[in-house]
């Protein structure tokens, strides 16, 4: 399979027919009727059962919201046991059986992607793989959702690939598009791009562009690569402090008693 | 044993039941009946409260450990013991309480052999696993020190103030890492308490809230014990909290200023109230309080204060996961009560495990030596029949475990039936059709395109009966909406009152439950039996009249006209391969119902502020 594979999503050829939804749904092996929606259940309609779906926008617009496979995921970098895992072809993809369930994953996703499985015992974390497992083994060339759009509203390749093509879309016709890629550089990138008329920054939960650009794990690695410096710095100051400490008290209480008050202190000091 | 004891012991009980009623219906259900946890707020009072709130809490610990045995203050030796013991126990509350909320609990050791390094959790969870151990054997000798073990005793005493060196260090790094957990969601979390100094300004609080929690606990017991509170080792810890809290407030405040989100503060919005009340509440009010001499030399007064601000500052842990996060993602998340039982529950079960330490080891010598004098004088008075007034005068250990047990208990079946058991549902009711072409029904499909005239038009008149399948009595044509009135959610159309009255009490039973019969719904006549003019039961794709409940609206709708769709797009004299696609009715084509989207969404964005970090 292809390297680094990209989706690109043209808001303006989307007609809204969720053909795309109901490939998903066959391929992934999903109930074509989701459950019932969750009380405080996301507006986006995306859920454990509908990795990904249409969001209907005013003047027609039609936006399809997917896991956006991040060049830097925040839900792989927060994952305490690398359930969620960047894979070296690109797509991020999770494993059930390293899971324990935390659900930092759906607390750091920018856009509000992974879902969980409420109602299960042993639930998991769900959301678009862009069908890897299959495209490794050569059954399909592209995922479920790219094959079944009608409009080549969404299409398929490498991410250079389909930064080309989203440039050549907007030169070709400039007045058609909003002079962004979304994706290119949102949160230090993702491998599914959009072009649109308007403005998607709806789809994260606020606009990268108010919350900074840069990727999200930068922001706690940061703190993390202290750590080391952290542990061993807190520690030689404490154990400093109490040998400064407890070296003048010894020798106040030489000076007050003559010499003669050598171990045994902590024992006394602690009944 | 006094009766404030015995009174919150029975409280604690009584909480503890509650929480274990839940208990099994949370592990045999899962999260979905026992919180209202969602996909837009994943994470709820159980990590706010139990596994932030709780690490939080443990702080004294390492604070009291920091200044007794590091900075050699001998006044505050005395506690050194209760504050390794409450440190002790709140981590493993913590751990307690992420067994229920992870997902899969039985995975919680996977980070022993995954490694994320990059992952703020998995540092959080290595060093409560860590600090745990470090706190056993910190705590070990005062099991030991009236037993036999004496030579492991010593051993354990000598290495004492290195453990407590580990301690801080290891306490230094997860406090902090509680803060880094957030750093990463900028998005979610409101500017007044976003900031890149997270991890520092978390070890901050949790440098005050562990010395609050100590003055907090040591005048619980005294008052609990009714024991002279020793004064001078509070009033001391109160001068430490008054710098650590006017630190604190100088820390949070510099910092939003300097990012310039000092005015969100000023601003008529929800997050900037609750700022408000937490600072308050864990800062603001506790220091005033502390520097006032005459409040911090009463035991009251370092009671109220030191109460407040372990609210507070409890309240900043839920806000900083939880409550500050509500204007991100637009959903109002209130805890259910099933999990207010848990994380109390769990609070009170540690409580009196607590207790029990205490009155049983030499963790505060006079109350343990007391118990025990109690216990002697008390082991071999048994219960007694008094004939005179003719009851069992029992001894009161006896009498009030008695009593627990039956709190336990009745707390326990008060749990178990008022917990839902089953994932909560949102309803979703469904407008009723007016005669356009669009049926209205719930987000995210938005509106259905459905012309009824056409639909009449193609399959004649008679067919009518295809659709309304059913009628209210009286009726023609009742709309699909008065029987299927939850999108999702089965209706209970049945009523069995109306039928009992309308028929003739009780004695016409009968007509409708066949003798010998239990009379059960399965073994009743069918509806059709006797609502033969009501039932137009041509269609059939409708079976289920048979059901006291009617399916959800778009389970009916789709049965009924998929099918049909289907049959037809199959049929090449139609000509309409594509009919049974969902673009053939799910579109939004009309501008009221784009209208009413664009309503609802704004409502959500309009109410954030704007922001610079």
């Amino acid at each position: 399979m292809i390297q680094n594979p990209c989706i690109l999503n043209d808001v303006t050829r989307c007609i809204g027919c969720e053909e795309c939804v109901a490939a998903c749904k066959r391929i992934n092996g999903l109930p074509q009727e989701d459950p019932p929606p969750r009380v405080g259940r996301s507006r986006d309609g995306l859920s454990a059962t509908r990795w990904t779906s249409i969001l209907r926008r005013p003047g027609g617009i039609n936006v399809r919201k997917q896991c956006r496979h991040c060049n830097q995921p925040a839900c792989v970098s927060v994952c305490p046991v690398g359930a969620l895992q960047k894979t070296p072809e690109g797509p991020v993809v999770y494993d059930k059986s390293v899971c324990m369930g935390c659900r930092y994953c759906m607390m750091a996703c920018p856009y509000g992607i992974p879902h969980y499985e409420w109602s299960s015992v042993n639930p998991s974390i769900r959301k678009c793989i862009l069908c890897l497992e299959k495209l490794r083994r050569g059954e399909i060339d592209r995922p479920a959702c790219v094959a079944a759009c009608p409009k080549e509203a969404t299409s398929f390749g490498t991410r250079e690939a389909m930064l080309a093509e989203a440039r050549r879309r907007m030169a070709a016709e400039p007045g058609r598009y909003l002079p962004h890629i979304w994706g290119e550089h949102e949160f230090g990138g993702t491998s599914v791009l959009y072009i649109s008329n308007v403005d998607l920054s709806f789809l994260a939960w606020e606009s990268p562009e108010a919350v900074g650009e840069g990727p999200l794990p930068e922001r706690t690695w940061n703190a993390l690569r202290k750590v080391p410096y952290e542990f061993l710095g807190m520690g030689a100051f404490m154990t400093a402090a109490w040998w400064v400490i407890d070296r003048r008290m010894r020798l106040e209480r030489e000076a007050g008693s003559g010499g003669d008050g050598e171990g045994g202190t902590e024992e006394g000091a602690d009944r | 044993m006094t009766r404030r004891v015995q009174i919150t012991k029975g409280i604690l009980w009584f909480i503890t039941g509650l929480a274990a009623a839940v208990t099994v219906v949370r592990f045999t259900r899962g999260l979905g009946a026992t919180t209202v946890l969602s996909d837009t707020t994943p994470w709820g009072l159980w990590v706010g409260f139990d596994v932030m709130g709780g690490v939080a809490l443990a702080a004294g610990g390492f604070v009291i450990g920091a200044i007794a045995h590091v900075f050699r203050r001998q006044r505050y030796h005395h506690a050194v013991r209760p504050a390794i013991l409450t440190a002790l126990l709140g981590y493993a509350a913590v751990a307690v309480g992420l067994l229920y909320d992870l997902g899969l609990p039985w995975n919680i050791w996977h980070p022993i052999i995954f490694w994320n390094p990059h992952s703020p959790l998995f540092e959080v969870a290595w060093c409560v696993m860590l600090y745990l151990t470090v706190l056993f054997l910190e705590f070990l000798p005062v099991f030991l020190e009236r037993t036999r073990f004496q030579g492991l005793y010593r051993t354990l005493l000598k290495l004492q103030l290195p453990l407590i060196i580990l301690g801080i260090s290891i306490s230094t790094l997860h406090q902090s890492s509680l803060g880094t957990l957030l750093l990463i969601m900028p998005f979610r979390l409101h500017p007044l308490w976003y900031t890149p100094h997270l991890p520092e300004l978390f070890f901050v609080s949790a440098i005050c809230l562990g010395l609050v929690m100590v003055i907090f606990e040591s005048s619980v017991t005294a008052w609990l014990y009714e024991r002279k509170p020793r004064m001078e080792m509070l009033s001391g810890l109160a001068r430490f909290a008054a710098g650590g809290l006017a630190f604190y407030l100088a820390f949070r405040f510099l910092d939003l200023w300097h990012r310039g989100n000092l005015p969100l503060a000023f601003e008529n919005t929800f997050e900037a109230r609750l700022f408000w009340v937490e600072i308050a509440m864990s800062a603001l009010v506790p220091l005033v309080l502390f520097l006032i001499p005459k409040v911090r030399h009463s035991h009251t007064g370092v009671f109220v204060a030191a109460s407040l601000g372990v609210a507070g500052f409890l309240l900043n842990r839920v806000d900083a996961s939880g409550l500050a996060q509500v204007w991100a993602t637009g959903t109002d998340y209130f805890p259910a009560w099933t999990e207010f039982a848990v994380s109390f529950g769990i609070v009170s079960f540690f409580a009196l495990i607590y207790l029990f330490i205490q009155e049983h080891f030499p963790v505060e010598k006079e109350i343990a030596d007391e118990e025990e004098r109690w216990r002697q004088r008390q082991l071999f008075v048994l219960p007694r029949f008094d004939r005179l007034s003719q009851v069992w005068l029992g001894d009161r250990t006896f009498a009030s475990r008695r009593v627990y047990s039956l709190l336990f208990v009745v707390a326990a079946v008060l749990g178990l039936t008022l917990t839902p058991w089953r994932p909560l549902v949102e309803a979703s009711p469904v407008e009723r059709a007016r005669g356009g072409e669009v049926l209205r029904v719930g987000f995210p499909l938005g509106t259905v395109s459905f012309p009824h005239a056409d639909h009449v038009k193609r399959l004649g008149k008679e067919s009518c009966g295809t659709c309304h399948h059913l009628h209210e009595p009286g009726d023609v044509g009742t709309p699909c909406t008065d029987c299927h009135r939850d999108l999702y959610l089965p209706t209970r159309i049945f009523d069995h009152v109306r039928h009992v009255r309308k028929l003739g009490g009780n004695a016409a039973c009968a007509r409708c439950h066949p003798a010998g019969a239990p009379p059960e719904a399965e073994t009743a006549e069918k509806c059709s039996g006797c609502h033969r003019k009501d039932m137009m039961a041509r269609n059939e794709t409708v079976t289920r009249f048979e059901s006291l409940d009617a399916p959800g609206y778009r389970e009916s709708a789709h049965t009924l006209c998929i099918g049909c769709h289907r049959k037809e797009a199959e049929n090449p004299a139609v000509g309409k391969p594509d009919l049974f696609r969902c673009a053939t009715c799910h579109h939004s084509v009309v501008p009221h119902g784009e209208a009413v989207l664009e309503a609802s969404l704004a409502g959500v964005r309009d109410q954030r502020p704007s922001r610079t970090r």
